[in-house]
């Protein structure tokens, strides 16, 4: 009798799960031409000018975030979506930047520094309550092929937006917050002190390569 | 009745003009705002000090007292120093606070508190313009990160006080 139930509880409790697991998949945002967003450089960014005019190229862009998904950058109302990785468009912006001020090399072989970026954060982070927290941070590894010697800059970059009520407001204000942080990141590397410092110290010309030495005579008894 | 005319014309003009006045110069070309330090026993999480960056660079903006608001580290032109400032600061002290304290005395009892000691220095000779010490308040029943907004307004406040006060940009 006990036994019976038991199962007649256990399987109501197993009906109501089944049903809030469905409730939750279908409250799971998901991206829509309606909720997705278009990031990228509204205009570029002016690098620094280094005494002579170097070249960079850029190789990787990883995403180290961790994010299971990093093109989610607003869960509620529906999700808010990128439309690319943000790898993608670290890699887009970055290039568009480079390129503009002439600083772009056309391949590894002829560039002066090889940039490799580790992507760190990239969309919205946990702010006060009262607006939207844009945050961009990210790690370049600035690498002179010649002599294989590298340095790491880091870069970040920050803007706070106002909430919004209106969904579509609130798509507006996150997208221009997340525009604003990832330009602000991307001067903060090509205008910034570490990257004058870091290509200061590499840009050496490569040491030339010391001939093998000649056999020493067998030594006479 | 020509005269009342006049008179009418002369009270629109005078009222409707300063809505077409220019912003103000600003005084400095260029402002940046460091991350703040936690002195030791400031139990307060990474992302605190970044959004308090953040929020200080936002409220710099808004003052426009400054033709630019620049980021960690970034270059400055050289001729452009002696007129850009740079904002140091450390959180010296920061009091969780109580919520039951909160909820069962009230009138502010049990609040957290945060202590900042910040300066205000000219780029160009590091010479110390201001060292404003904000100390800011909040229910600890909302996030840790009121008070950054709170703290970032108020030395934005203090900044704002000195520079009209002393006229530091000369």
């Amino acid at each position: 009798m006990n036994f019976r139930r038991t199962l007649y509880v256990g399987r109501w409790l197993l009906a109501l799960s089944a049903m809030a697991c469905l409730k939750a998949m279908a409250e799971e945002p998901k991206p829509k031409p309606e909720n997705t967003v278009h990031v990228e450089v509204s205009e570029a960014v002016k690098p620094q000018t280094f005494t002579r005019g170097l070249k960079f190229f850029v190789a990787d862009v990883t995403d180290r975030s961790g994010n299971a998904q990093p093109m989610l950058v607003y869960r509620p109302r529906g999700g808010i979506f990128l439309d690319r990785a943000p790898a993608e468009i670290m890699r887009e912006g970055l290039t568009t930047c480079l390129k503009t001020a002439d600083a772009l090399a056309a391949d590894r072989e002829s560039a002066d520094f090889v940039l490799t970026i580790y992507l760190f954060h990239f969309g919205l982070s946990d702010s006060s309550g009262m607006d939207f927290f844009g945050k961009v941070e990210f790690a370049a590894v600035v690498k002179n092929p010649r002599t294989g010697k590298s340095q790491q800059v880091s870069a970040s970059g920050t803007s706070i937006a106002g909430v919004a009520v209106l969904k579509k407001n609130i798509q507006k204000n996150v997208l221009e917050n997340i525009n604003k942080a990832f330009v602000d990141a991307l001067r903060n590397l090509l205008r910034g002190e570490k990257l004058r410092n870091a290509v200061g110290t590499l840009d050496v010309p490569a040491e030339p390569k010391t001939p093998p030495a000649a056999e020493k005579p067998a030594m006479q008894e | 009745m020509g005269e009342i005319r006049m008179a009418i014309l002369v009270a629109v003009l005078g009222l409707g003009l300063p809505g077409f006045a220019k912003d103000p110069e600003p005084q400095f070309k260029s402002v940046e705002a460091k991350h703040f330090t936690k002195s030791e026993g400031v139990e307060l999480s990474p992302e605190f000090t970044d959004y308090l960056y953040a929020e200080l660079r936002a409220e710099l903006t808004k003052a426009k007292l400054f033709g630019q608001v620049i980021g960690e580290g970034e270059v400055v032109d050289a001729a452009d120093a002696p007129a850009s400032i740079v904002i140091e600061g450390g959180i010296t002290e920061y009091k969780k606070g109580s919520v039951v304290k909160d909820a069962l005395i009230g009138f502010s009892a049990g609040w957290r508190s945060l202590k900042v000691e910040t300066t205000v220095k000219r780029r160009s000779d590091q010479k110390v313009i201001v060292s404003p010490q904000i100390r800011v308040r909040a229910s600890p029943r909302w996030k840790d990160k009121v008070l950054a907004k709170q703290a970032a307004q108020q030395i934005v406040k203090e900044i704002k006080k000195a520079l009209k006060e002393g006229g530091a940009a000369t």
